[in-house]
């Protein structure tokens, strides 16, 4: 079995931001989010398997770094006990600006943590405000540094762009800066305005406008051409990196490998059945509690394409769900996806499957298919029209 | 005079809709002791849904009351409702033939209106007596005096007598009955004749086949007759004669005077066509009643099977409602834009929005209808004529020596402070006005010409819209007129899309086509590339609007959870593209079919 993906979730934040729908909440108690970690730690019992290799964990959320730093270490502590941790394995975690200092970046470190993903979003402090944020530009180069000095030396940085009010020069102007800190990775996303979000609200009122699609893709294709030329490989629809450095875990996601995902609401795939995990905290808790009681994680075998306790939904992929997935996946990558290892996965090559909806893509200039290369790609246009070739493949 | 005639009476109830005539009819049918309050819908004798939620009747539903009056004698009413809207008048016109007298329900708030006149003026042509009645007088704006006053003004009949009632509130219902038997005289006819018996309306029954509605003015049919339609030249075996009691009660015959049901094995009710005489066939009557006409389609338009749906589902439907509607005729047609679907002809718009909502609601079709049209008269450079009421079919212009179009009579009825505002938008729809009068100190009726094509674009709902919903409009068609009319295609992508062409007059032509380019360019999604609407006649372009190309459809952030939920996402917008309809290279949601012909006040 190939090495497997880890997601731990953390649900916490010090404060919403008004364009975030993640799950998430801004008004838990400190010893909450200790229970909470507790919880978490039955549940990452509840698989252990020393056989079990993983090559890299990701605790995302929320805001992981609003988290002590011995909370972090005791749940990294949970994740060594249960698992086999290669070597080489990528450990991330993600980290708001403004909820760092030495002891926590010490902490991780001490942990194991090897990869920090920092949450910029922006470098113009009048935009980081109307979003929310609760951090000024100032922090996050401050943070940065910090981090470099504690000796993180993989950095990813989340920068967001089509943000209401922000012209082409003041993206680009974000994004100059956070290059010239010259961290190993950089996130790009253009701004969804999602539904239940203060934004939303706004839009919906018409008391805000949404950046018009033209300059969108002028900030994205510019954005793009500036990464390539202070040397970043662009590998991923919204992600670039310098060469060695693209998430590990990440592209587990886009490439159909297995991942465990641990905590409220996380999602993950094994063995061809995705699964998802309670999302109400007391009951995720509760959960744990009783598990507990039970004994349950004494028992020597715990089958992994099992649903546990907290999976609240679970759905054995068909051959076509497979299919699909694995192109809408693996074609945001920006190498696309291999033609022989369609073929050797699903036992017929990819053309047999869909040759209509890629003769018309190609057709349109939105695919391409390269049997010399063995890749069906997005062409650069394809990449701002994604869900029109997905459209046919799902 | 038979001694069994005299405790007869047979009346219709005119009213405007929403004046209250299914309410009235209820509460006599409960007076009555027919049917039992706890038993009542709401409106029991308008029995389609359609009928029950729009509050209008369409298709005439008979019964037969037994009354014991304050004379101390029994009597028999046979109430003949009629349907109530501008497309029927040939319907209501056979009904109250059948009759002796009509109830004029006029509401006590509202005065009388366009609708009613033109039924009171059809009853009075069959020389019917009229009972006024005033209505609703249990709400608080209503002005019983302003109303009879208007009714004898307007109609010139005496009021003074009408009963004052709610037919909501059940007040002073016998009233009416007792009024009836006074004013409506009793039929007369002779049993011993020759049979003479008016069909006023039929259905199709499983059982029975074509049950018909039938007043007997001399003579007698039962069971065992053979009888002959004297228009259609049919005959046929009765099996079966009966009254409405109200539900179909066989009686052993029926005589002069009578209203009753005749079944004989009939397969359509086009066979047995409202206003035909029936008589006997080996002892025929010499002469047939008057007032028989052939009902002929005014609107015609295409209704195709939507994607997904079956052509045949829709063949099957159409044919089941044909068997049941004499005015509804259907042929199969070819669109380039929609494939095979069925060229429809209608009465009227009304009766068209009833069978294209009877289809999609009852027959739970997936339809697309084109835009409706009247029937031209096209006079070719050789002097011959042709009748085009699908635009695609118009013969090239160096062809054609002119177009006729039908023109109607149309009496409008507002309340003055509408006449300004109705004569803009009659003005605005070609129409010339005849005269003008006021019919009260605050109604007045506009009497115009117009071209029928006006009519049944956007004018009734204009004219609605307009008054606040207090404007009503009749019309009948008149004559053909030449005109300068021109044919309208749409273009998506430089593509005609033969679904949209209409014939409209030219000085029109180049507001339609901006408002259709306008609404299309809402309704079509954007496409990888842009798609110009374009309006033309002939190579001239008049309009035209751009859909600007799809710039950006990516969703910008998938990890581990966005997986299930973000293709969810796509699987939703896989389903939308297979709603629509794809003209060449784009793709048109079929909403775009009805979107370009709604009335629109800003346009």
């Amino acid at each position: 079995m190939k090495p497997l993906g880890l997601y731990i979730h953390i649900p916490f934040c010090k404060k919403k931001c008004n364009y975030c729908d993640f799950l998430s909440r801004a008004d838990v108690k400190k010893e909450d989010q200790t229970a909470y970690v507790e919880a978490l730690l039955v549940e990452l019992k509840y698989y252990a398997d020393r056989n079990m290799l993983l090559d890299s964990v990701y605790i995302g959320g929320g805001t992981p770094s609003l988290l002590e730093g011995d909370l972090i270490l005791r749940i990294m502590e949970g994740v060594t006990g249960s698992f086999a941790l290669s070597e080489e394995a990528e450990i991330t975690i993600e980290a708001n600006p403004g909820l760092l200092d030495r002891d926590k970046l010490m902490a991780y470190r001490r942990a194991g943590i090897n990869r920090l993903s920092l949450g910029a979003q922006s470098l113009n402090d009048e935009l980081l405000h109307f979003m929310g944020r609760i951090h000024s530009s100032n922090t996050f180069i401050d943070n940065f540094h910090l981090a470099r000095d504690c000796g993180f030396e993989n950095i990813s940085a989340d920068l967001i762009f089509a943000v209401p009010g922000q012209t082409i020069e003041l993206w680009i102007d974000s994004l100059k800066k956070t290059i010239s800190l010259g961290p190993e990775h950089i996130s790009f996303y253009s701004l969804q305005i999602e539904a239940g979000t203060p934004f939303y609200g706004l839009w919906e009122k018409g008391a805000m406008k949404a950046v018009d699609d033209e300059t969108d893709r002028r900030m994205y294709h510019e954005a793009l051409e500036w990464l390539k030329n202070k040397g970043y490989g662009h590998y991923e629809i919204s992600n670039a990196a310098k060469p060695g450095y693209e998430s590990r875990h990440n592209l587990k996601y886009w490439s159909m490998d297995q991942y465990l995902g641990i905590g409220l609401g996380s999602h993950y795939y094994i063995n061809g059945t995705r699964f998802s995990n309670e999302t109400d905290l007391e009951e995720y808790i509760h959960i744990s509690e009783r598990v507990t009681g039970e004994g349950v994680c004494d028992k020597i075998f715990v089958s992994l394409w099992h649903p546990s306790p907290w999976a609240v939904w679970h759905h054995r992929n068909t051959e076509e769900d497979e299919i699909s997935e694995f192109l809408f996946t693996g074609l945001r990558k920006i190498d696309g996806v291999s033609l022989s290892v369609f073929e050797e996965r699903f036992g017929k090559p990819i053309t047999a499957v869909y040759e209509n909806s890629i003769m018309k893509h190609s057709k349109a200039g939105l695919l391409e298919l390269n049997w010399k290369e063995d890749r069906l790609r997005l062409t650069a246009k394809g990449l701002d029209l994604f869900n029109q070739v997905l459209v046919d493949f799902v | 005079m038979d001694q069994y005639q005299k405790h007869i009476r047979n009346f219709s109830i005119i009213a405007h809709i929403d004046h209250g005539k299914s309410t009235l009819a209820d509460r006599l049918l409960e007076t009555t002791g027919l049917v039992a309050r706890r038993d009542m819908k709401e409106q029991f004798l308008d029995n389609m849904d359609i009928e029950r939620e729009r509050g209008i009747t369409i298709k005439l539903q008979t019964t037969r009351l037994r009354y014991r009056s304050r004379d101390g004698e029994e009597y028999i009413f046979n109430l003949i409702d009629t349907p109530g809207h501008v497309d029927f008048t040939y319907e209501v016109s056979r009904s109250l033939a059948a009759c002796e007298g009509a109830v004029l329900v006029v509401d006590a708030t509202q005065g009388v209106e366009a609708q009613t006149l033109a039924n009171v003026y059809l009853a009075l042509d069959e020389n019917l007596e009229i009972v006024p009645v005033i209505n609703k007088i249990d709400l608080a704006s209503a002005d019983p005096d302003a109303a009879k006053a208007e009714i004898e003004e307007v109609i010139g009949i005496d009021a003074s007598e009408a009963p004052l009632i709610s037919a909501k509130e059940g007040i002073n219902i016998e009233e009416v009955l007792e009024s009836v038997i006074r004013t409506v005289p009793a039929p007369e006819g002779d049993p011993e004749g020759k049979l003479k018996a008016l069909i006023f309306d039929s259905y199709y029954d499983n059982y029975r086949g074509v049950v018909i509605y039938a007043r007997v003015f001399d003579g007698v049919v039962k069971a065992g007759d053979q009888i002959r339609m004297m228009n259609t030249k049919k005959k046929y075996e009765v099996t079966e004669v009966g009254v409405f009691a109200p539900g179909l009660t066989p009686v052993e015959q029926l005589r002069a005077g009578e209203v009753g049901y005749i079944s004989a094995s009939i397969k359509q009710v086009a066979d047995a066509r409202v206003g035909d005489t029936i008589t006997l066939d080996n002892a025929p009557t010499e002469t047939a009643l008057h007032g028989y006409k052939k009902l002929q389609s005014m609107v015609y338009c295409g209704i195709y099977p939507s994607e997904g749906e079956k052509y045949e589902n829709v063949r099957d439907a159409l044919e089941k409602l044909q068997v049941n509607d004499a005015a509804f005729v259907f042929e199969p047609e070819t669109s380039t834009a929609l494939g095979f679907g069925f060229r429809c002809g209608f009465l009227g718009l009304l009766h068209m929005e009833i069978i294209v909502e009877r289809l999609e609601r009852e027959f739970n079709l997936g339809i697309v209808t084109t835009s409706p049209s009247v029937i031209y008269k096209v006079v070719m450079n050789d002097g011959s004529e042709l009748m085009i009421q699908n635009p695609s079919n118009l013969p090239q212009l160096t062809q054609i020596s002119h177009i006729e179009e039908p023109l109607v009579k149309a009496d409008i009825m507002i309340p003055k402070e509408y006449v300004g505002s109705i004569m803009e938008i009659c003005q605005e729809r070609r129409g010339v006005m005849t005269h003008m009068e006021y019919i009260t100190e605050s109604r007045v009726a506009l009497h115009y010409e117009m071209p029928l094509n006006e009519v049944i674009y956007d004018f009734f709902d204009a004219l609605k819209s307009k008054t606040k919903g207090y404007g009503s409009l009749d019309y009948e068609l008149i004559r053909y007129e030449k005109s300068n009319l021109v044919k309208l295609d749409i273009l998506l992508n430089k593509d005609l899309v033969d679904a949209f062409s209409m014939i409209v007059h030219e000085s029109k032509a180049y507001n339609r086509g901006r408002f259709v380019c306008e609404k299309l360019k809402d309704i079509i999604p954007m496409h990888q590339f842009e798609v110009p609407i374009q309006a033309a006649i002939g190579q001239k372009v008049i309009a035209r609007e751009t859909v600007r190309a799809l710039r950006k459809d990516v969703i910008a952030k998938c990890y581990g959870g966005d997986i299930s939920r973000k293709k969810k996402l796509l699987e939703k917008q896989k389903e939308g593209k297979k709603r629509m309809r794809q003209f060449g290279s784009v793709e048109v949601p079929q909403e775009a079919f009805t979107a370009v012909l709604k009335y629109d006040e800003n346009k």
